[in-house]
């Protein structure tokens, strides 16, 4: 594909375009990964940008493919290159009208964990969410019902974070049979 | 073939046999061992393949599967548990009437496996009590019924399970 792109002047996605004239504050980054466009938006807007994608009629990003989230606290040149922002929210899109797919990420300082909720909008955000909100501990602001998924309820901690320990911190062997809901 | 019921038991002329009742009741607890599957995982595929037609356990006298552990005797895990599930499994083996026997198929059932991580449990034995150990990452359908048989062979030299020591002890 980059060989392509550098042979023949490829004209800039219609996604680019768009998000640059109307969203330019927004977009803090811009690249491309294996054929699919990856833009960095910024917190602020993170909502009002994806509702753009998902309701402008040319865009139409009507499908979320995915939510999850990184955690870039050992990633020095991420860190660097987004204002110390340790984790990276990403949301992956679809758009059945030929626009294909696009990754949204959204920088998240460990300082404040909050993001709008995107379940308005797509309603699969909402098992997405709980998973990022279990394993990294990002807090969704207007989520219906935002609990752990996949861990126990009443687990301390986020696995996905890195320095969390591999083998934990003693859940495995402490777990209390009476407190879970079987 | 002829009704075997272990060291003990005499045919005498004709039709006579005589035994112990506990030999009789083992005898049919042998041969008609209800397993109340627990497949979470990879190994659960390899339990599915032992008791479909190609391995057959029903050969063994084990065909009876049970999805309710109310109605069966022999609890074999296979596969990963996490510990959001050991609770879920504690109760099922719970929920079995006694005498109650246990396999531990696969690593992961065993002792973690590979999977030294915070989830999950590092050997069910911790949890419930196992009679039967079976290695592999998965066993072969062949260790299933070897277990199967090491049960059985439990059951004629008319050893308590795992369980009911636990209780007596
Ligand atoms: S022991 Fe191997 S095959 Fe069995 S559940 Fe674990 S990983 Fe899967």
């Amino acid at each position: 594909m980059s060989e392509e792109n550098q042979v023949e002047e490829q004209p800039k996605p219609l996604i680019l375009q768009k998000l640059e004239t109307n969203y330019a504050d927004a977009l803090l980054a811009q690249d491309a990964a294996r054929g699919t466009v990856v833009v960095v938006i910024h917190k602020e807007q993170a909502y009002a940008v994806l509702e753009y994608l998902k309701t402008d009629p040319e865009l139409a990003y009507t499908f979320l493919v995915d939510v999850t989230a990184v955690d870039n606290s050992q990633m020095e040149s991420e860190l660097m290159q987004f204002d110390y922002a340790r984790f990276m929210v990403v949301y992956q899109l679809y758009s059945y009208q030929g626009q294909g797919r696009l990754r949204v990420k959204v920088p998240v300082h460990e300082n404040d964990l909050n993001i709008p909720s995107v379940t308005g909008l797509w309603k699969g955000a909402n098992w997405l969410e709980r998973e990022t909100y279990d394993m990294f501990g990002i807090h969704f602001d207007g989520h219906p019902d935002l609990r752990r998924i996949l861990m126990p309820d009443d687990f301390e901690g986020y696995p996905l974070r890195k320095d969390y320990p591999l083998r934990g911190r003693g859940e495995r062997e402490s777990f209390n049979f009476e407190k879970q809901n079987v | 073939m002829g009704l075997d019921f272990g060291q003990g038991a005499e045919q005498t002329d004709g039709n006579i046999i005589t035994t112990t009742i506990d030999k009789v009741v083992n005898w049919g607890r042998k041969n008609s061992l209800w397993p109340m599957p627990f497949g979470t995982a990879c190994c659960a595929i390899e339990m599915m393949a032992t008791l479909a037609s190609k391995f057959d356990l029903s050969r063994f006298g084990s065909e009876a599967i049970r999805f309710s552990p109310r109605q069966s005797d022999l609890l074999i895990v296979s596969g990963r548990i996490s510990i959001k599930m050991m609770p879920v499994l504690k109760r099922i083996y719970d929920q079995m009437p006694d005498p109650k026997w246990v396999i531990s198929m696969g690593a992961c059932a065993s002792c973690g496996g590979v999977f030294d991580t915070y989830t999950l449990i590092q050997g069910v034995d911790q949890f419930i009590p196992v009679d039967v150990y079976i290695p592999g990452c998965p066993p072969r359908p062949e260790d299933l019924i070897d277990a199967v048989i090491q049960v059985q062979q439990k059951i004629t030299s008319g050893a308590s399970p795992k369980g009911v020591e636990a209780v007596y002890e």
